[in-house]
């Protein structure tokens, strides 16, 4: 029976091909995105899941309340780890990562001068106890023991050494310090969050040595026993805090706490943590997972449509067979089994697409996609699943209304499938609802994105470079700043502690005087030149001055420093820009006085508001040379100030970073969401498309003897097009109803991640309405003319 | 075998009735051949369709042996119908996408009829029409004869005891229609019975017995010395 069913399945689709293309191809596209979007959820949902124990293994955050301000951030002290070890039996081990890279760079050399590398962390010698990774040389159990060792990734290894084994006993000058490569190990994996190149004994470090309980600068983990109980566990932290930290608490009146946070939620947990590698949105992987739902129904909304549509076609077939005996459900096994084909088919031309663009997609995405799921045991077991429900829900509509057709009208060819056709109708509503909802919110997004490229940001960021420099340059980075003034390549340079696009330092600030309530504000420590190189707008009062005391300078001399607040500061304190130049304010400790204030700018994400915002002079604390060159002619700019820099830092690659294009960077995920949205739009449209010539297909067919008669009567092409388009053209307008409704609700929801938006108007509606319609047309069209451009005495000789 | 009473079939339009059959009686015995006579629209198909149970929309009572098929259960009535009934069109109604062999073998999948036992029945049918040459040939591409072969083949592959004839020489011109006639006419002595509609009254001299229709109602009923 079942061979029957296949052999007729296959003549069946062979002999209609326009029906078994539309539906092959729609089937595969939509496969296509539904298996990329599945590993690449898969994947995100996979992190940190590799290690054994994984349930066991927990990060701690740490939440500090000062002045009434809340502050968690992912980072603890150095104490912490050796101190829960040691007090809490429920803890197996636990280990200490501190990644070096929020700091500053490392120079590496192996005796071929120095490399720039910023993908380096100390860890503690547990490190390989709490995260099992593979160790591919060395002795496993002492590769950190001891000061200065290094072990290095497999990678960094072959790009230093040639190869694992050559690297190890190796020794490796790092920042001018020898170290021992005692080791070498497997590539972190894309899916973990820890991510480095090196990984240096945490002993050589000098809170390796003395861990202390400040300052918190260190990722802590532990991994509990498996009998522990992880809510007692939690229960007794605070009594930790009290043991160790309660005097000091009192003294400066703050108060910490630490939180577990499983190690598998790192990465899609909360993303206001800093972590050693950007998170993902869980959101996001939500929106995503329904975007490649809504493509699998659109696929097999064609099916439904135009094997529906067809049916007109196939009743003669029915009936016959039911003459001959045929059960319902044998019919019902003939239709589904077609669908079943066509799905399976699908699915293996997928398969084929995915191993090909594999390879690219990496490339563009910078999300690897695990191929290896498919291999596996559960991952055939979903595939299998999945094509059985896409070939199921595309083949039961329609072989319920085929296979329930009554031979004797069926046989008298004169049935026409009017039952189904408000069914039909609302999937293709439905399909043009998805395409123009898509098309919306890919609209809404690219408009922010837009907006949060081309906003006023308040200060200059266009022809600025970013130059990071090592700590111990500190002594001579004035010298290089006057070098490199003197070759005009540079219009003004700043010392600052980072690039205005996130200044993170949190300080307090309070009016002099006591009994003040006080709250928090971000410092910005810079030299003098700040405000011309970024073009602040001076408000009231006066730039920084080449006698003013930097903070620390004052500090040492109990006197007084210059501070300039911005207006966000100033609405807490509630002042205007004159009466604040001159007052006193207690700026985290230290008493300071308000040199002036600019104009607010934003100098983190626009997803936040202004923060207060106090800039003071302390370029002992900077880490960045902030370079405006001139408009224009970059490269040899760039190349003048290098050769500068060579001459003057011989011993450090010339790396900087644009301005503008590291602020753009910040919306990195949004603009993933903005091109996968784009992409997925278009694969809906494309479908779609395809399903309706497919169905205009069949209703021109349906309708050749009407047209051939009114085109004798005298219609002209259009009064053709009319006939054809003119339901098609009502069911489009209520998917542009339906998808204006949804894209109100999308913007709204989306923009709503964002303090400053942009209003957006009609045109995200507009024009996506507008380039779905056109598509239509244009489709209906091209059948249409096709129709028109038949013989009208052939059409009506046949019939 | 088969016993109608007072069998009504008639359409509603808007304002009246339209009658299609009215008030058929009629018996049918075991081994008898019947021709159903009469103008077009006299409502021969539908008394064959109904006879075969194909059309289930009408008023009255319809035994099949003893059985009352109104009170029949779904299942058994769909076996009753794949077990005792064949089927020939005058338009042949051949599916297009089966070959020969398969046209002739798709009733005996639908009985689940083995996969060996299928072979030997259609190589018999085969041989006995002369076709074995032309078995993996496609409709297409038979002569109008031919393909009506294929159809009683088909018809007769289930074994069924009634064959159901609708106009089955309509298409064909005279020679390939006394072949056709010829065939029924043996099929009958091996025992089946058979009722045909046609419109050819030499048809008829093959049968035992011919009944003529007008207007939905049977006018004469008598038996034909062979």
């Amino acid at each position: 029976m079942w061979k029957n069913y296949l052999k007729i399945s296959f003549r069946n689709l062979k002999k209609r091909k326009l029906y078994t293309g539309i539906n092959l191809l729609g089937l595969t596209i939509a496969l296509v995105s539904f298996f990329v979007i599945s590993l690449y959820i898969h994947h995100e949902w996979s992190y940190d899941r590799m290690y054994s124990g994984a349930d066991r293994i927990y990060k701690f955050n740490q939440e500090f309340v000062s002045g009434g301000e809340r502050q968690l951030v992912s980072s603890t002290p150095s104490k912490l780890v050796p101190t829960l070890i040691e007090e809490f039996p429920e803890v197996e081990t636990g280990t200490l990562v501190f990644d070096l890279s929020m700091f500053s760079s490392v120079l590496v050399d192996a005796g071929e001068g120095n490399q720039e590398e910023s993908r380096f962390a100390f860890v503690d010698e547990n490190f390989y106890k709490v995260f099992d990774f593979e160790i591919l040389a060395g002795q496993k159990g002492s590769l950190l023991n001891e000061p200065n060792q290094v072990v290095l990734t497999e990678e960094t290894a072959k790009r230093y050494f040639g190869s694992a084994q050559n690297a190890e006993g190796k020794s490796l000058k790092i920042d001018g310090k020898e170290y021992q490569v005692t080791g070498v190990m497997e590539d972190f994996p894309s899916n973990s969050h820890l991510d480095f190149d090196f990984l240096a004994s945490f002993k050589t470090h000098r809170h390796g040595k003395n861990p202390e309980w400040s300052p918190s600068n260190y990722y802590s983990y532990v991994k509990l026993r498996p009998d522990a109980d992880l809510s007692a566990f939690e229960a007794k932290l605070p009594q930790l805090v009290e043991k160790h930290l309660g005097a000091e608490q009192k003294e400066y009146g703050f108060e910490t706490a630490f939180y577990t946070q499983p190690v598998t939620n790192i990465h899609l947990g909360d993303q206001t943590l800093g972590s050693i590698k950007p998170g993902t949105d869980v959101k996001y992987l939500y929106i995503f997972g329904i975007v490649a739902i809504l493509l699998i129904a659109i696929g097999i909304i064609n099916y439904v449509n135009l094997a529906t549509a067809e049916a007109t076609e196939r009743n003669k077939e029915v009936g016959l067979r039911k003459a001959m005996g045929a059960d319902r459900s044998q019919l019902f096994g003939q239709f589904i089994s077609e669908s079943m084909i066509l799905t399976i088919g699908a699915a293996v031309l997928s398969l084929l697409i995915i191993y090909l663009i594999a390879p690219q997609f990496i490339k563009l995405g910078g999300v690897p996609l695990d191929l290896t799921l498919l291999y596996s045991v559960r991952g055939m077991m979903l595939l299998a699943a999945l094509v059985l429900t896409t070939g199921l829900l595309a083949g039961m509509y329609p072989s319920v209304i085929l296979s329930g057709l009554e031979p004797i009208k069926a046989l008298g060819n004169k049935v026409k499938i009017g039952g189904g056709a408000w069914v039909r109708k609302s999937l293709v509503v439905f399909q043009f609802f998805v395409s123009m909802g898509l098309l919306i919110a890919t609209f809404v997004v690219k408009s922010q994105l837009e907006y949060m490229q081309e906003v006023n940001l308040g200060y200059q960021r266009e022809h600025v470079l970013a130059l990071p420099y090592h700590y111990n340059m500190r002594k001579s980075i004035e010298t290089v700043k006057q070098e490199m003034l003197r070759t005009g390549s540079a219009e003004s340079i700043a010392l600052a502690a980072d690039m205005p696009i996130h200044i993170q330092a949190g300080y307090t600030i309070f009016p002099g005087g006591d009994n003040q309530k006080e709250f928090m504000i971000k410092g910005y420590s810079v030299d003098k030149d700040l405000v011309n190189t970024i073009d602040l707008t001076i408000l009231a009062g006066e730039n920084f001055a080449e006698r003013d005391l930097s903070r620390e300078a004052a500090h040492d001399s109990s006197m007084e420093f210059p501070v300039i607040l911005n207006e966000a500061a100033l609405s807490q304190l509630g002042w205007s820009p004159e009466q604040a130049v001159g007052k006193k304010v207690n700026y985290g400790g230290s008493t300071a006085y308000v040199k002036a204030v600019v104009r607010d700018f934003y100098f983190n994400s626009l997803h936040h508001k202004v923060e207060p915002l106090g800039i003071f002079l302390d370029p002992e604390q900077a880490n960045v040379l902030l370079v405006r060159i001139p408009a224009g002619n970059p490269a040899e700019h760039l190349a003048i100030l290098e050769s500068t820099w060579k001459k003057m830092v011989p011993d450090r690659p010339f790396n900087y970073k644009f301005v503008d294009q590291e602020y753009a960077q910040l919306y990195r995920s949004e603009e993933r969401v903005g091109t996968i949205f784009g992409l997925f739009s278009g694969i809906a449209i494309l479908i779609a498309c395809m399903g309706l010539f497919g169905l205009v297909s069949y209703v021109a067919l349906r309708r050749t003897r009407e047209i051939g008669i009114r085109k004798v009567l005298g219609a002209t092409q259009t009064d053709v097009l009319g006939v054809l388009s003119a339901d098609f053209a009502r069911l489009l307008a209520i998917s542009a109803v339906l998808a204006t409704g949804f894209g109100i609700w999308f913007s709204g929801v989306w923009l709503e991640a964002f303090a400053n938006r942009t209003s957006v108007g009609l045109w995200p509606y507009l024009s996506a309405i507008l380039v779905v319609l056109l598509l239509a047309m244009i489709t209906i069209g091209y059948r249409s003319w096709k129709v028109y451009t038949l013989n009208p005495s052939n059409t009506l000789k046949s019939d | 075998m088969i016993q109608l009473k007072e069998i009504d079939k008639y359409i509603e339009s808007r304002f009246q009735r339209v009658f299609i059959l009215k008030g058929i009686h009629l018996t049918i015995k075991e081994g008898e051949f019947i021709t159903l006579m009469g103008p077009s629209g006299a409502g021969k198909s539908t008394l064959l369709n109904i006879l075969g149970l194909l059309d289930e929309d009408y008023e009255g009572e319809y035994f099949f042996g003893e059985r009352n098929i109104r009170l029949m259960r779904d299942r058994d009535r769909s076996n009753l119908h794949k077990g005792e009934f064949g089927y020939i069109f005058q338009a042949y109604h051949l599916i297009d996408e089966l070959t020969v062999y398969e046209n002739i073998e798709t009733p005996l999948l639908y009985r689940n009829v083995s996969s060996g036992e299928r072979k030997s029945i259609i190589a018999d049918l085969l041989d006995r029409f002369n076709m074995v040459a032309k078995k993996d040939l496609f409709p297409a591409q038979l002569s109008g004869g031919q393909q009506q072969l294929v159809g009683i083949a088909r018809a007769i592959a289930g074994k069924p005891r009634v064959l159901l004839a609708d106009e089955p020489t309509g298409n064909l011109h005279s020679a390939q229609a006394k072949e056709i006639m010829e065939i029924f006419k043996e099929l009958h002595a091996e025992g089946t019975t058979i009722i045909q509609a046609t419109h050819a009254r030499e048809n008829a001299d093959f049968g035992t017995r011919l009944i003529t229709l007008v207007d939905g109602r049977i006018e004469t009923d008598e038996a034909i010395a062979s």
